[in-house]
Order: C-alpha cells, then structure tokens, then sequence
C-alpha cells in the first residue's frame, strides 16, 4: 500500500488529512463542546441586563474594562476567582476586551453595589480619587432600550437555545429560572419590575420618579447589568 | 597532510581567534566568570567537532561510489537504493515509540503542564508563605497590615480616611452614627451571625424601665445623638434604662446577648467582611477573598481608627 501511496502523491496528501484531521477531532472537539457549555452558576441575562449590555456596548465600556479575569495570583486576589470558557456561554458577543484602563469588571457584581455603581457614573472621582473615567451622566436621563433587548431574547432563545423561562442550576444547588416576556408589553413589564428593584437602592430622585412613572432609565439597566456579573 | 586538514585547521584557528578577540576584550574578560569559561569551552569543542565531522563527509563524498539494489520507483531517473535502516535510527525510532507510550499514558496525563495547574502551585505556596509569615502577628504590625488591605478593598467607598466619603458609605472613624442608631431602633436587628441567639426587637419591644412605657421619639432621638456621640453627653438616663440590660451599662455588650456599640471589634469587622451588610446607607457586599488573617487586620485597623 506504502508503495501504492508513494506513487499517487494526490492520493497520499489526502490520507494524510484524513489522519490528522481524525486526530485533531478527537483531541479537540471533545475538551471543546465541554469548555464552552455554560458552568453552573451561569444564567441567560434578563430582559433589563440585556438592555443594561446594550448600554455597555453603545457606550464602549469594553474600551478601557475588561472582562476576563487571567489565572494570576495577583489578578484572583484583586478580582475573585479567574474565568471559565463556560461563563460566557450566554455572552454574544464576549466583552472580554483587549487593555485595561479601567479594573477588570467580569465579577464587579461581587464587591461593588448599587448605590456605589450610582455615585461613581454621575462623578466617578468622587468616589474613586484621582480616576480618569468620565461622568456618564446622561445615562440617568436617557430611557434604555427594553425592545432590542427583548428581541435579542427572542433571537437567541430561538436560534442558541438559551434557556429562558427553564430552570438552570446555580452553585448553592437551587435552581433559577430567567424569565422572558411572551410579548414586547410582557417584556417591558417584567424589565419594569427588575428596576424597581434596583431603584429602590438607588438615590437619585428624578431616576426613583422615571421608573415609577414606568420608564427605565439607562442607569438602572447599567447597573442591573453589572449587578449581573459575579 | 591533505589539503582538507591544512583548511580545516586554518578555519578553527581564525574562528577560535575571532571569538577571542570580540570576548576576550570585553569588560569581566575571560577569567572573572565560570559561565563566560564553560562557554568559551563550549564554543572551542563546537568548532572543533564541527570542522572534522564535515571534513570526514566531504572526503567521503570525494572517494565514495554508490552501489547496491534499486528499488522499483523511479522517478524522472532518479532511482533509491534498498538500503537496510541503519542501526542509529532503528534504535532512535523504537526509543521513540516506547516514550510515545510512556508519554501518551503516564507522561502527559500524570505531569502535564496547565496553567491553571500553575496558578493552583502559585496560590498554595503564596498562601503557605503568607500562613508562616504571619502567623504571629500582632499589634502595630496587624494594624499596618489592616490598613494596607483597607486602602485596596475598602477605600473606594469608604474613602481613604475610612470617613464614609459624605455619606457615601459608613464612617469607619465612628463606631455608629445617628442614622443607624434610628434605623435599627425603629427596625430592629438580626444579630445571629455575631453568635447572638436573641435578635434585637424593634421599638414595639424596646421597654424604657425609667417610665415604664416602650421607647418614644423624643428619646430615640436622644438615646442616638447619645450613642453616637460615643457613649457621653445627653440621653445617658434613656440609655441605662432601654438599652443597657443588654448593651451593659458603657455600651461594651455582652457575649451571646449584645454586641459591643460603644467600639469596634475585630471579630464584628470580621463577621461583617465574611457576610456583607444591609444597613441605612445601603448594601455592602461581602468580602469572601480576604482571609482570615486579613480580614481581622481590617479589624484591627478600624478598631485603632474608631478609638
């Protein structure tokens, strides 16, 4: 057969694809498909997350923040525990961004809080001295978009198969189901209802009013969204 | 002697002499350094082996002939001989095929190189380190330590003074404010973690013994401004009488019944980092990654700030 193949130099390339084709399939599909299956922990954004990371993106966040927490000693101590492929399962896109002007953000929901979140886009170096990132203030003023949201859920429930309105597990062993509105009315409602949450902890009255009136300013999405990440 | 040698000697001796000249001149010389020696030898054996090793060839070249059985392949005139393996690469191959087992099942699965595998060695020994080296710390030394750890965790809103940046966040220069004395008299407080089985009640069960009757606003309002103010000024009487049976009489609490609201204590900072907060300001997230030594350094530290 060696002499055959010698002879038929087309015929040996391609069994020397096959063979290393077979091979690479077999070592990297598998540790692939397991990489990128969502941890436990991991859940589909909500409706107001989802808006609060169109805030994110519109206003390139990822720019100066990155999310990827590398497997340092140095970065765990300052950040938590270092990233897993699989806890990006429901990011499309990653925002895993390329320079760090600004701390990493992949666990900020961790150790940083509403009303802080609040205090630190109106005047950032109020809180943090001497800090170079600018006052996003017309996200207090500004309305978030919940439609695009609800229809990047719609898309993505129907075409990746993400899990809403089904129970995913979380890490203490319970489990949480990430609602999605039936209609883009439902999908306002319940984006409405997670704000009031989030409201509640903040401390700007004209936000406290907007969300009662029944709208959603861009901050409260924000910080649902960066409340999100731990 | 052929000319082929004559050359080859001709060629060690300029490039021994080159290398001497760039190295030798160079500042540490020749002799300072063991490692510029083992290199200098190095480079003198290279050569060496390296002019006779192509010399042998090139006369192989110059005096051998081929011969022996053509295999069937051609290709455009270009025969192969079927020539046996020779024995150094048959030996090579066969080594190589017991590594490839040895490495496939033992070798790769059993010491292979991860960097998370990396980060886990890194973190034991750091945390072993950080263990030996501080295991007995104390005093000016575990203050420092807290302080250095407030000014990484803590400061962003609690400030760099520990003074709440106006409101933003606790002020750590005070046990208490007024605003929280009120709050948890008029709501009460779970005191569970602190290892306190009883939770604190709200005003409905706050009994002032003094009048007999449960705790008004006007005495709140005094009993806070007197709490806060650390235990002095007016309000002492409302103290004595609603508070005290519990707090002790100077407010430095009881174990398992109160805790200490006159000043701070590391093992409060402690249970506080390890669990988070909910309090008038607002929510302060927990601090799970400090450990346990660091997190009584923090202790350490507000307890020296508060005083």
């Amino acid at each position: 057969m060696f002499h055959w193949l010698e002879k038929h130099p087309f015929f040996f390339a391609v069994g020397v694809f096959l063979v290393i084709s077979f091979a690479g399939l077999v070592e990297i599909l598998p540790s692939f498909a397991q990489a990128s299956r969502p941890v436990i922990g991991t859940a589909p954004y909500s409706t107001l997350e989802l808006a609060g990371r169109h805030v994110y993106i519109k206003n390139s966040c990822n720019a100066c923040h990155s999310q990827l927490v590398r497997p340092f000693k140095s970065e765990t101590d300052r950040y938590g525990h270092y990233s897993l492929s699989g806890e990006y399962a429901y990011d499309r896109p990653f925002l895993w961004g390329s320079k760090r002007t600004g701390p990493d953000l992949m666990r900020v929901g961790n150790y940083r809080t509403t009303d802080w979140h609040e205090n630190h886009m109106k005047d950032p170096a109020s809180v943090v001295p001497g800090s170079i990132m600018p006052a996003y203030r017309w996200m207090f003023t500004k309305n978030a978009d919940i439609d695009t949201a609800f229809a990047e859920q719609l898309t993505v429930a129907q075409y990746f198969s993400v899990p809403y309105n089904q129970s995913v597990p979380m890490k203490d062993g319970s489990t949480a189901v990430v609602k999605m509105g039936s209609s883009v009315v439902e999908a306002n409602a319940i984006a409405l209802e997670e704000a009031k949450v989030i409201a509640t902890d903040m401390k700007d009255q004209d936000v406290k009013d907007a969300v009662d009136r029944g709208e959603i300013p861009e901050i409260v999405a924000l910080i649902a969204y960066l409340n999100s990440l731990k | 002697m052929n000319k082929l040698y004559l050359w080859g000697i001709i060629i060690i001796a300029v490039m021994l002499g080159a290398t001497y000249l760039s190295v030798g001149g160079s500042k540490g010389g020749l002799n300072d350094d063991i490692v510029n020696m083992l290199a200098i030898t190095g480079a003198v054996a290279l050569v060496i082996i390296t002019v006779f090793v192509v010399i042998k060839y090139v006369r192989q070249m110059q005096v051998d002939s081929a011969s022996g059985e053509l295999a069937d392949e051609n290709w455009d005139g270009i025969g192969e001989y079927k020539n046996s393996v020779p024995t150094g690469w048959a030996v090579m191959f066969l080594l190589t095929m017991v590594w490839g087992m040895w490495y496939f099942t033992i070798g790769y699965p059993v010491n292979s190189y991860s960097q998370i595998g990396e980060y886990n060695e890194d973190t034991l020994a750091h945390n072993a380190k950080f263990e030996a080296q501080y295991k007995d710390i104390t005093g000016d030394r575990l203050i420092e330590m807290g302080e250095s750890v407030f000014l990484a965790e803590c400061k962003v809103c609690h400030g760099i003074n520990a003074d709440g940046i106006d409101g933003k966040a606790a002020n750590l220069n005070k046990r208490i404010s007024v605003a929280s004395v009120k709050h948890v008299l008029e709501k009460g407080s779970n005191n569970k973690l602190l290892g306190m089985e009883m939770p604190m009640p709200d005003r409905n069960g706050l009994l002032n013994s003094n009048t007999g009757a449960l705790i008004t606003d006007a005495e709140i309002e005094i009993v806070s401004a007197y709490v806060a103010n650390g235990m002095s000024g007016e309000g002492a009487d409302v103290f004595a009488g609603a508070c005290s049976m519990c707090h002790g009489a100077d407010g430095k609490g009881m174990e398992f019944v109160a805790p200490n609201i006159a000043s701070f204590s590391p093992a409060l900072v402690s249970t506080i980092l390890a669990h988070g907060k909910k309090g008038v300001i607002g929510v302060m997230p927990k601090f799970e990654r400090l450990n346990d030594k660091q997190k009584e350094a923090v202790g350490a530290y507000i307890t020296s700030i508060s005083k």
